[in-house]
């Protein structure tokens, strides 16, 4: 996808102009003019999800939600730097947003300095100017255990004094010695902060408001705008006590969010490139019928679709062979990795050898076909999506299991299955009983059931039988995230960065020291020590060595400590010793997000830093509205 | 009902008006045969249910020798790039499924799955159901109130939701629950199915023998000398034959559909044993664009349902036992 950027203002005249003349415009024949940078101010966007994914009810604080985090950027929280909302590698780019630049940072690494811009308020009812205070106050929050911020840990350990409990008074690493300037000490130098400090809990909340909400989530219904956007209902927001507030109109999570402009937002302040605003207003309503949702936007209806689903594959065939229909057809890539996960500690995946084989065996090919096909996006063949890395190495570039189109090569699986302890004949079939009804858990939706056949048949050519476990897809991430349940191998996972520092991605998944008893992310166990197993009830089976476990701590923290291009070349090197020498997981996709908008939509973007639309950079032409 | 009427117009009981032939007394065989066989929606049903039993009897035959298709053997050739299935062509009638399997083969693979899980959970609700129908319905009191308590306690159950806690609770790991006893996979959609079918035949069990046990030919017995069992056993039990027949043909389309509907929410069978609800559910995001994979699981699912339904409505006319025999 390519942009244009145009003089922004000058084009929004032109086609106010326009459309005041005319009552409309149709310029929807010109070519790309969605998914460029150009649209025409107001009207309203319609977007429906077929289901909120909140997982702390839009408290910022604790909202963990990928799709939500678009709201917060593209909409309603400014943080003191920020993403251009924008597709690709600019779109994993941090720029200054509340902050004057991009910080000032002490020789050691150790202490950041932020001056605030003038002229940015929070919206109604507060509409004040924000101070470094209310970004403190976030900090605040996020160490207040009751308010459960979900991903603290980027914050607890890093930043100096900054530990969850009760609610601080004040953290010794943060200083705010007047309303424009804020300092941060680090407890060691991190090379990734800017990227910790444009996530939306780190925010400016009005403590004024916030103080009123000690139950985790609550906040979310009364959440007050730092952005272009303001929630419905905010003007009304009597803030004079804490009784008096009654939840925002606009907002309902088991039902709709509906967002207008902020009146005490200055687009002075901000950079009309990465916060184009062109609607008036956006509203997203609940429709639990996913099938419903793509028919409107294909009668026009609707604009566009919001959530974690994608089109029905019927929808995406017609989409990409039709050439009246392929401008509103959206392919973006997303940076996220699907795979099966070999657990190291339960036979026949503690050695090595099982698990390489199912790596050469695997039919990816298939696997991609069962999601759509290449539009689903491009097949894994090592761990990291190379967009994590600075694009490299592509599947290309560096494949430690190759096949003619990724189809699987069965005699190099079977070479390598002869010297497994469980293929005790070494004909290069499994014999051994532990590769008899291998316990495999699934969800029970699609893409994962259709990927089962291949699975089944991909594994059982070097003598696997695989016995799949279909659970609904939270059941199915909560048995392989409990060490104790020694599932040998898990079809449903997925993961995505959490921002584009491979530190939340290999770094993060493979760090035996966050092996936990529940909510565990290293599902293969790799660097799992004899007390760490005692720790989390995880008791091998006899036969299975924990010794033999690798570990790749060492390594994680090696990459930690280094900067620019010699923590890629570092966080590139451990991918490749994970895919050689650990072999964690047989992974399948990187994948695609894939949606469709109405011709309505007159511009279009990907926000690649929340792995979702860009809102902010969405126009409407209500007179293609049906 | 005409034809019941007519029937015993002119049966054996009761001088017909060509009154000089040789009466010969029928047996109750006899009897119910010259009855349903006048039925012919239960003989239609009756005929496409034994195909049925024998298309499922061969599916491996028919499949390896005739169609030469296996049941979980992907075609890449039935399957465009994006990963959509092709429709019937002279190879595969009833087209591919979404995993690019042929959908005929897997139809009737499809109808064992159907027939062993109605025919064991159907056995298993008949079993206990007769069982305790009767030791409720005989002795009464005390034990009558615990077992038709149970029953009404079963039957208020959600069962749905109660059969999708039981099925998610049996799977997540490899030794099923209950200590072993009711293993995942099909095992388990048997369990369930027949946890709620038995209480509809011991309910209708407990209301007969409520009334036989009052008849005289039971003090008869007693008088000389027939202990509980027998009496149970020999005089209470053939008197109940015609009920439970007909309860259960009409039981067994229940529980196929029952089975379907736990496939069709990702709780039946595991995915390599072909089931009818589960193609369905399969179907259900992309049926408007591979009708086929919507059409013919479901059409197969309606005529054995129906069938079962033909044949069990007209054994009941048939045994109807206010009829008398």
């Amino acid at each position: 996808m390519r942009k244009r950027r145009l003089p922004l203002v000058a084009l929004v005249l032109a086609v106010a102009l326009f459309a005041a003349a005319c009552g409309g415009s149709d310029n929807d024949n010109d070519e790309g003019t969605s998914g460029t940078g150009e649209g025409q101010t107001g009207g309203t966007l319609r977007v429906e999800t077929d289901g909120f994914g909140w997982s702390n009810a839009f408290d910022p604080t604790g909202e963990y939600w990928g799709v939500a985090w678009s709201y917060y950027r593209n909409l309603l929280t400014r943080t003191l730097v920020t993403y251009r909302n924008t597709v690709g590698a600019p779109g994993n780019e941090v720029v200054p947003d509340l902050a004057t630049d991009l910080g000032q940072v002490s020789d050691d690494g150790k202490t950041y300095t932020f001056t605030l811009k003038d002229g940015i308020k929070f919206g109604p009812p507060v509409s004040r100017e924000i101070t470094s205070k209310d970004i403190e106050y976030a900090f605040r929050r996020i160490a207040t255990k009751s308010l459960v911020a979900q991903y603290a840990a980027y914050y607890t350990g890093t930043i100096e004094g900054l530990e969850v409990g009760a609610m601080p008074d004040h953290i010794s690493g943060i200083e705010t010695p007047d309303d424009k300037t804020i300092v941060f000490h680090l407890t060691k130098d991190t090379p990734d902060f800017l990227f910790r400090l444009a996530m939306p809990a780190a925010g400016p909340i009005p403590e004024e408001v916030g103080k009123c909400f000690t139950k985790p989530g609550e906040y979310g219904r009364y959440l007050i705008s730092s952005g272009p956007y303001m929630i419905e209902g905010s003007k009304d927001l009597d803030i004079s006590s804490c009784d008096s507030m009654k939840p925002l109109e606009g907002f309902n999570p088991d039902d709709h969010l509906y967002v207008e402009r902020n009146p005490d937002y200055d687009p002075a302040t901000d950079s009309k490139e990465d916060r184009a605003n062109y609607f008036d207003e956006m509203t997203i309503d609940l429709n639990t019928n996913p099938k419903d949702i793509w028919n409107k936007i294909q009668a026009g209806e609707l604009d566009a679709y919001t959530g974690s689903g994608t089109p029905p594959p019927d929808i995406l065939k017609r989409y990409s062979t039709d050439s009246d229909l392929k401008d509103n057809l959206k392919v973006s890539p997303e940076d996220r990795t699907w795979y099966l996960t070999m657990n190291l500690g339960v036979a026949p995946f503690d050695d090595i050898h099982v698990r390489k084989a199912a790596n050469l065996v695997m039919d990816k090919d298939s696997l991609r076909r069962a999601w759509g096909g290449e539009i689903a996006g491009d097949i894994a063949t090592h761990l990291e999506p190379p967009s994590m890395t600075g694009g490299t190495p592509t599947a290309e570039e560096y494949d430690p299991y190759p096949s003619d189109n990724f189809a699987g090569d069965v005699d190099a699986a079977k070479e390598e299955m002869k010297q497994s302890k469980y293929d005790t004949d070494h004909d290069g079939m499994c014999d051994a009983p532990e590769c008899k009804g291998v316990l495999t858990i699934n969800r029970n939706v699609p893409p994962w059931t259709d990927m089962e056949p291949i699975v089944q048949q991909s594994l059982a050519k070097i003598g696997i039988e695989v016995d799949i476990r279909e659970q609904t897809p939270d059941a199915a991430y909560t048995t392989i995230q409990t060490p104790a349940k020694n599932i040998p191998l898990g079809m449903n996972p997925g993961w995505g960065k959490d921002y584009s520092d491979p530190d939340t991605f290999v770094g993060f998944l493979f760090d035996g020291r966050n092996i936990a008893a529940t909510g565990n992310y290293n599902y293969s166990l790799v660097g799992l020590t004899a007390d760490k197993a005692k720790e989390v009830n995880f008791s091998p089976a006899s036969g299975v060595n924990l010794g033999d476990i690798p570990s790749v701590d060492s390594d994680i923290d090696k990459c930690l400590d280094t900067a620019g291009d010699a923590r890629n070349e570092c966080w590139i090197a451990l991918d490749k010793h994970l895919s050689e020498d650990v072999v964690p997981w047989v992974p399948y996709l990187w994948a695609n997000v894939v949606t469709i908008i109405s011709d309505a939509v007159t511009s279009w973007d990907y926000d690649q830093a929340s792995g979702t639309t860009a809102w902010s950079k969405l126009a409407v032409d209500p007179s293609l509205q049906k | 009902m005409s034809q019941v009427a007519s029937e015993t117009a002119t049966g054996p009981v009761q001088p017909g008006p060509a009154g000089e032939e040789v009466i010969t007394g029928k047996t109750p065989w006899q009897l119910f045969w010259g009855r349903f066989r006048q039925d012919k929606p239960a003989f239609v049903g009756l005929a496409f249910i034994v195909l049925l039993i024998i298309l499922a009897l061969l599916a491996p035959v028919i499949s390896r020798d005739v169609i030469h298709h296996g049941p979980n053997e992907l075609f890449r050739n039935m399957q465009d790039d994006f990963g959509l299935p092709k429709g019937p062509n002279s190879k595969f009638f009833f087209g591919a499924d979404k995993a690019s399997r042929d959908l005929l083969v897997r139809i009737l693979y499809g109808a064992r799955t159907s027939l062993i899980v109605a025919l064991l959970a159907t056995g298993f609700a008949v079993t206990v159901g007769v069982t305790l129908g009767i030791i409720a319905g005989y002795f009464g009191g005390v034990i009558d109130t615990v077992i038709a308590r149970t029953i009404d306690i079963i039957l208020a159950l959600p069962l749905l939701l109660f059969a999708i806690g039981i099925v998610a609770a049996c799977s997540t790991s490899k030794e099923g629950c209950l200590g072993g006893i009711i293993k995942p996979g099909l095992p388990v959609v048997i369990f369930v199915i027949g946890l709620f079918s038995w209480p509809y035949i011991a309910r209708i069990v407990r209301g007969n023998t409520l009334s036989i046990r009052e008849k005289e030919f039971i003090d008869a017995s007693r008088s000389l000398g027939a202990g509980n069992a027998r009496i149970m056993l020999r005089e209470v039990l053939p008197n109940l034959v015609a009920p439970i027949i007909v309860y259960t043909t009409l039981i067994i389309p229940n529980n196929i559909v029952f089975e379907a509907a736990l496939s069709f929410l990702g709780l039946g069978v595991p995915q390599t044993t072909p089931s009818w609800g589960r193609m369905l559910a399969e179907a259900a995001p992309i049926f408007d664009f591979a009708w086929w994979m919507m059409l013919f699981p479901g059409l197969f699912l309606f005529m054995t349902t129906l069938a079962f339904n033909l044949v069990g409505d007209g054994l009941r006319d048939a045994l109807d036992p206010r009829t008398g025999r």
